[in-house]
């Protein structure tokens, strides 16, 4: 009981946030984060595609290695390291335990463990580019590439408004909290207080929309005073920003690494 | 010379609005002049701005007839953006105008936005002109309130405009930054800037404020020099605005000639070798009440961004009893709203413990303790959980299962002055009327104690003295009341005890003459006594008048005395 209490504090909303926070903006310092965002794409497009057509387990194990370097480098938030082995081992444990009972033997274990070792590669790629881009570098990049001027600018928003969001979702299940009624025993394994709660999360839900449309409400007058709406997608403005935006040495240098070493593991094994 | 702001005879009607919300309304503006726009709730005084900046009629495309002329320019021919390097508008609700993670780049984003290649110079600028260069690698949610409130000013700023205009500046800061903010505005308006302010504290419209525009009912009553139009004091109050509280007392004491508008200017009338009546005692303590809340040895602190911990409070000892009317005060970031928390077992301490009832808030959910203490939020939009004012007063009692539960809803809408907007959406109600169902909400608790954030903060002065007066009404029903406030007249008036929390630490409880009487905590806490208080401080009176009706009583009994004796 006193266990479950110390975790559920540990589980806060505001935890949540910084994490989410941190996890979005917090390294800004690692070599990955250096990078230009461009660099991170083309990485990503190659890591985060081709192992779903490569079926030689050494040359997945040499890649997950590389993948598990580059996340340890970029220092992403132990909870997103937690949440993904949780979600593997669910997800494999559950496929063997399936195999088991519809009739099949230990033999199948190994193909799980080939198919884990592929999303964990797919995975880590993911975790590794994504978290070295803090939204504003990743909206910029997008931009580079190519897509609409207001798509890229949501997503820096998106990260912008997000704090406020999860504040403003905090205080609306806080006031469900202060004026309603937890129930009085917890049931047979707390179902009781687990069912009340989940009721709480869903009904907070619906007074945050409408908090949230008015509040955006102001922030399109904002945007419309600064010129922003014309500004999105005109040439002048798009070369302005981006002018920060430069492949540099170690940028060539980190996508040759990336690709000698990809090379090697197909021509040792 | 032409004005550089013509508004000429404007009718405007919201889409889908049934009332013209300006209706013929006109207004010159000269460059460089300090204007304040007057009016209570509804008047039209955001809609008239709006008209500055071109939002109208290009972005709210009502019924518009009339025109506007900014700088030679006609509104209607020209865009949004165009007008934006001309005319800023800061927004009750700044926080939302601010769209960057970070300081520098939201200071930055409308030069670069209207692709200016010296946009990272202008940001810079900016944010040195409001005192923020310090911050500029930060993120907006490491800012307090009243940066926010700078950040905006300086992203509207760094495109240079000629006039700038604020709605409400300091609705939302302590007397200390709220003087930062318009010390800023002065500086503006001295290198050449119009500045347009839409403010309900006519003290700082006195001091700081060159023109009076009047509004009332979408008209423009009024343009005046800010002493003349203070001077209306008939015609103001008919409108629910009260002028300063020295020219409430000059005009209620009956001064001849044209009444003062700052301290200064009263001196000449009210000082004079003559003995002022015994001081009036304020609300009294009735002292030694059952224990109600015990803070013991309490320490808090959150989480930053950063995973460190910050400590919030620290080394707590309190006890709040039976009987206590309580206002908090200190300066923003002080620590009240987190003290005032731990009492409802939401948030937990860290270090010690909190009592409420002779309970440990840390043994039982939040849930519980509602039944005991009720608290309500600052923002009491926070506090809507449901879909109309019925309702959401209702809650509560519903899920309790109250047995008359209609008799009850019924008794406090009819109490609050509810009753017609029952199947109103709470969120869409005003300022006034929101703190009203928030009010009607925590009552509908029926706690013994009554915890109230900032309930006066954003309020017309009509609407906080209609709110005062509830609180007032509510002592009775209640064995106490915490209220945090920045608004020190609601607290001389209405609190038998004051306590004072400056960074995390409460340094004085005591009462309104124990803590207006010490200069050295009212310059540590950043607080500013009421302005009669202040000036009958400063005119030899002791101890001085905490409100403008005991200062004209006083003042006339001496008069009567001196009479006597002439």
């Amino acid at each position: 009981m006193e266990y479950t209490r110390k975790l559920v504090d540990k589980l806060s909303v505001e935890q949540l946030k910084v994490e989410l926070l941190n996890t979005a903006y917090g390294n800004d310092r690692t070599f990955l984060a250096k990078l230009d965002p461009r660099t991170l794409f083309i990485w990503y497009s190659f890591f985060g595609i081709v192992p779903w057509f490569i079926h030689n387990e050494k040359v997945l194990a040499g890649m997950f290695l590389f993948m598990a370097a580059a996340t340890f480098t970029a220092r992403v938030s132990p909870v997103i390291i937690f949440i993904l082995c949780l979600g593997l081992l669910g997800q494999g444990g559950y496929l063997f335990i399936a195999a088991l009972f519809f009739g099949g033997d230990w033999a199948v274990m190994y193909p799980l463990l080939v198919l884990t070792l592929k999303l964990s590669v797919i995975s880590l790629a993911s975790i590794a580019a994504f978290c070295s881009m803090d939204p504003e570098k990743l909206s910029n990049g997008l931009l580079k590439i190519g897509v609409p001027g207001q798509a890229a600018f949501s997503i820096a928003y998106g990260y912008r408004m997000l704090p406020t969001l999860i504040e403003e979702y905090q205080h609306v299940f806080q006031s469900f909290r202060l004026r309603g009624k937890a129930p009085e025993k917890h049931g047979f394994l707390y179902w009781r207080t687990i069912a009340y709660f989940i009721k709480l999360a869903v009904l907070s839900f619906y007074p945050l929309l409408l908090s949230m449309a008015k509040r955006a409400r102001t922030t399109v007058e904002a945007l419309e005073t600064k010129g922003s709406l014309n500004g999105f997608n005109d040439p002048a403005v798009k070369k302005l920003k981006l002018s920060g935006l430069k492949m540099g040495r170690a940028d060539y240098g980190f996508l040759l690494f990336s690709a000698v070493y990809a090379a090697a593991l197909f021509i040792l094994f | 010379m032409t004005a550089q702001i013509e508004v000429r005879d404007v009718t405007f009607r919201y889409p889908g609005g049934d009332r013209a919300v300006l209706d013929k309304a006109s207004l010159t503006v000269e460059k460089g002049e300090f204007v304040a726009i007057l009016g209570g709730n509804g008047s039209g005084k955001s809609t008239l701005c709006k008209l500055l900046n071109g939002l109208i009629p290009h972005y709210y495309t009502g019924d518009f007839e009339g025109e506007v002329i900014v700088e030679n320019m006609r509104t209607l021919d020209c865009k949004v953006a165009e007008l934006s390097g001309i005319v800023g508008y800061v927004y009750q609700d700044f926080e939302n105008q601010i769209v960057s993670p970070r300081v520098l780049d939201d200071a930055c984003f409308a030069p670069l936005h209207q692709g200016m290649t010296d946009y990272l110079e202008r940001g810079h600028e900016a944010l040195r002109s409001v005192g923020l260069d310090h911050r500029q690698d930060d993120f907006i949610w490491q800012l307090s309130g009243g940066q926010k409130h700078l950040l905006a000013l300086a992203g509207i700023l760094s495109l240079n405009p000629d006039i700038i205009i604020i709605d409400e500046p300091v609705a939302q800061l302590d007397p200390k930054h709220a003087r930062e903010i318009y010390d800023i505005l002065r500086s503006l308006n001295e290198q050449g800037k119009t500045i347009i302010v839409i403010e309900h504290h006519t003290e700082f419209v006195a001091e700081y404020a060159q023109q009076v525009v009047l509004m009332d009912d979408g008209k423009v009553l009024f343009k005046k020099p800010v002493k003349e139009a203070l001077n209306e004091v008939e015609l103001l109050l008919e409108r629910q605005i009260f002028p300063p509280q020295v020219t409430q007392a000059a005009s209620l004491a009956g001064v001849d000639g044209p009444l003062p508008i700052t301290p200064d200017e009263a001196a000449k009338h009210f000082s004079g070798g003559v003995r002022p009546l015994p001081s009036e005692t304020g609300p009294a303590r009735t002292g030694g009440g059952e224990e109600l809340v015990v803070y013991r040895d309490t320490g808090f602190s959150v989480n930053t961004i950063t995973r460190e911990k910050r400590r919030i409070l620290d080394d707590l000892n309190l006890t709040i009893r039976d009987g206590d009317h309580i206002a908090l005060v200190g300066n923003n970031g002080a620590g009240k709203t987190s003290f005032m928390k731990l009492m409802t077992g939401l948030v937990k301490p860290d270090l010690g413990e909190v009592m409420v009832c002779g309970e440990r808030t840390a043994d039982r959910p939040p849930e519980y303790f509602a039944e005991k203490v009720a608290y309500i939020h600052q923002n009491p939009e926070q506090m809507f959980i449901d879909d109309s004012v019925e309702k959401d007063v209702g809650f509560f009692m519903k899920a309790r299962k109250t047995p008359d539960l209609e008799v009850r809803v019924e008794e406090l809408l009819r109490q609050f002055r509810l009753e017609e907007l029952r199947e109103r959406d709470s969120r869409l109600l005003s300022g006034g009327q929101q703190r009203r169902v928030s009010l009607a909400i925590g009552v509908g608790m029926i706690p013994e104690i009554l915890v109230l954030d900032e309930p006066t903060a954003n309020l017309d002065i009509a609407t906080r003295k209609q709110i005062t007066r509830l609180l007032d009404e509510l002592k009775h029903q209640l064995k106490a009341v915490v209220i945090a406030t920045h608004d020190m007249q609601l607290a001389c008036e209405f609190a038998n005890r004051i306590i004072v929390m400056n960074e995390g630490r409460i340094i004085h409880d005591g009462d309104r003459d124990s803590v207006f009487g010490n200069a050295r905590l009212l310059e540590k806490a950043g607080l500013i006594p009421p302005q009669v208080f202040a000036f009958s401080q400063s005119i030899g009176w002791e101890p001085p008048a905490y409100t403008v009706d005991e200062f004209v009583r006083r003042f006339a009994g001496k008069e009567a005395e001196h009479g006597v004796y002439a």
